[in-house]
């Protein structure tokens, strides 16, 4: 993948797509009112915790709570990566766009970065408020289990990497599919597996640990590399042009 | 960093897309400083030649180069080097006409990137349209941005589909303006375009292409010249002397000489070369000349060659 160093041509279109989302507006709503939503319902679900329940109760309510913020990385990037690639095409700026002095993996970076960054951003911010209210008024048993250092510390390693999963299969689905609305559903489908660890941790199949967490942002990222390599692939130029 | 060949340079490059033929191979050579036009019938392969030189499509036969670099193996130095304007204006209508050229400016990593949109914003007039977003713009301002984002990074090369499509008249005369600048300023410009008369205005030379096909290739008067005769109308004040008459008939090249009321035509072997001698010998004959002018247009010799091919078309049909 490229390196942390991001070129400057790259760094322009990432600028440029942050610019686009700014005035577009059904990216703003999936941009700012999913991550509300997906805070205020853990937030709720706590609030309304009863605290005499067993262990195994307040374990799940943290974990429902978890999969909550789980969600934002995996469905923000769907619409967003949708309107990455269909976008371009609607407008008819793909074609100048390719007269750009950009290689193809500095396209896909510019593209998948613009994405990623902010919905991890997001996605931590969202995260950091919840763990602030905690802190601020959460009662025992709750406080100590939503605490929990392994939480944040799966929530950090596998955040970033599901949302690079879900930008790179959602642009690779829409740069086939002919309608936005399709490529949504499209890569909705494919996302229900990358939620499978988070489902399996969540319901305590199998416990939050160093390990289990590690393991699965391994697979994960392997995953990631694994599509972009096939995306790098799939890239062609004259294609994009004549569909468009 | 000077390329002392051609700015753009075709060698048989040709492009088929599945049994369809878009261009054959096709020669041709611009010399740096040069406004050249492609035109030809809608489908004829001008934009395929557009494409291939902006290194969007690859030819599938022959070679193609702009200032030396090959389109498909150092594509993205042919990339830093052209400036291109799609068929339509292709810009992003949700941003300003300022982040369009922002956009541009920095993807080419230039050096001032706010001098360089200053001066191309200043170039097309759209200083006061600057921070309106483009959606809202006219067709005409849209032509504007979408020249004033080719030549942001002040390319050497560039490559123009169309440019003054859809502009009105006055429009399309700031347009003219605007590419005559640029070629003073050092580009080499290919356009393509159905304006004839625009093209005979602006065009050093041009190219005819039909089913992607070269036809002609030439300056607008040799096309002119070739398709049309070399026929010359020339109008006198007053009745012809004796002396005028003989100093006409004496004209090396001169035939089909046809005297008319107020004045005369003539057909000229080649009419470039030889309607200089026949000034010299009416000037000489003291004949009061009023005007000198070769008969019709780049657009009457395009229709000239059109209806040619397809009375071929014709014959090779029934054949
Ligand atoms: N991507 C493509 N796939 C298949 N055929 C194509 C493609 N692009 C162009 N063609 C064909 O190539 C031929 C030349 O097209 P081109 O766009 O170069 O014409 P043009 O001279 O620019 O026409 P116009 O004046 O209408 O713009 C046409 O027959 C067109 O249908
Ligand atoms: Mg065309």
């Amino acid at each position: 993948m490229t390196a942390f160093t991001v070129a400057p041509s790259v760094r322009a279109l990432i600028r440029k797509e942050l610019r686009e989302y700014r005035h577009h507006r059904m990216i703003l709503m999936t941009a700012t009112v999913l991550p509300i939503v997906f805070l205020l319902l853990p937030i709720a679900n706590l609030a309304l915790f009863d605290p005499e329940r067993s262990i195994g109760g307040v374990n799940l309510a943290v974990g429902q709570a978890m999969f909550c913020f789980f969600l934002c990385p995996v469905i923000i990037p769907a619409t967003m990566s949708a309107f990455a690639v269909i976008g371009e095409r609607d407008q008819g700026t793909l074609e100048p766009l390719l007269t750009l002095p950009l290689s193809d993996s500095q396209f896909l970076a510019g593209k998948v970065l613009a994405i990623v960054g902010p919905t991890t951003a997001a996605s931590f911010a969202i995260y950091l408020a919840y763990m602030s209210v905690v802190v601020a008024v959460a009662q025992e048993p709750v406080r100590s289990a939503a605490l929990d250092w392994t939480w944040p510390f799966g929530f950090l390693l596998l955040a970033p990497v599901l949302a690079l999963f879900s930008t790179l299969t959602g642009m690779a689905f829409s740069a086939r599919a002919r309608d936005i609305r399709v490529a949504e559903h499209l890569s909705g489908l494919v996302l229900l597996p990358a939620m499978l660890p988070v489902m399996l941790v969540v319901t305590r199949t199998i416990e939050p640990s160093v390990l289990s967490w590690g393991a699965f942002s391994a697979v994960v990222a392997a995953l990631d590399f694994a599509i972009w390599r096939l995306a790098l692939r799939a890239f062609d130029r004259e294609r994009a042009i004549s569909t468009a | 960093m000077t390329h002392a060949g051609p700015a753009i340079e075709l060698d048989r490059a040709g492009r088929t897309f599945g049994d369809r033929v878009a261009l054959r191979p096709l020669d041709l050579a611009i010399p740096p400083g040069e406004i050249f036009g492609l035109l030809g019938p809608n489908g004829s392969g001008k934009t395929t030649t557009l494409r291939i030189l902006a290194t969007l499509i690859r030819p599938t036969t022959g070679t193609a180069r702009i200032l030396g670099h090959d389109v498909v193996t150092a594509a993205m130095d042919v990339r830093r080097r052209v400036g291109v304007m799609p068929e339509k204006p292709s810009l992003y209508e949700r941003l300003t006409v300022r982040d369009n050229l922002v956009f541009w400016a920095d993807a080419h990593t230039l050096p001032d990137t706010r001098a360089a949109i200053a001066s191309a914003l200043a170039f097309v007039g759209l200083e006061a349209r600057a921070d309106d977003r483009v959606g809202q713009l006219s067709k005409g301002w849209r032509q504007r941005v979408a020249l004033a984002r080719a030549i942001v990074h002040r390319p050497r090369v560039l490559l123009l589909d169309e440019p003054s499509s859809g502009l009105d008249p006055s429009a399309a005369a700031a347009m003219e303006r605007m590419i005559r600048a640029l070629v003073a300023d050092g580009a080499t410009v290919l356009m393509n375009t159905h304006r004839l008369a625009e093209a005979e205005r602006i065009c050093d030379r041009v190219a005819i292409l039909r089913h992607g096909e070269l036809l002609e290739l030439g300056t607008p008067r040799q096309l002119r010249a070739r398709l049309l005769g070399n026929v010359v109308n020339v109008e006198l004040a007053g009745p012809p002397t004796l002396p005028v008459r003989r100093a006409v008939e004496a004209t090396p090249a001169i035939s089909d000489v046809r005297w008319l009321p107020g004045g005369f035509a003539c057909r000229l072997e080649d009419a470039d070369r030889d309607t200089p001698a026949l000034i010299a010998g009416l000037v000489h004959a003291e004949a009061q000349i009023v005007s000198v002018v070769q008969a019709g247009d780049l657009e009457s010799a395009y229709l000239e060659l059109m209806a040619r091919t397809a009375r071929e078309d014709e014959l090779e049909a029934a054949a």
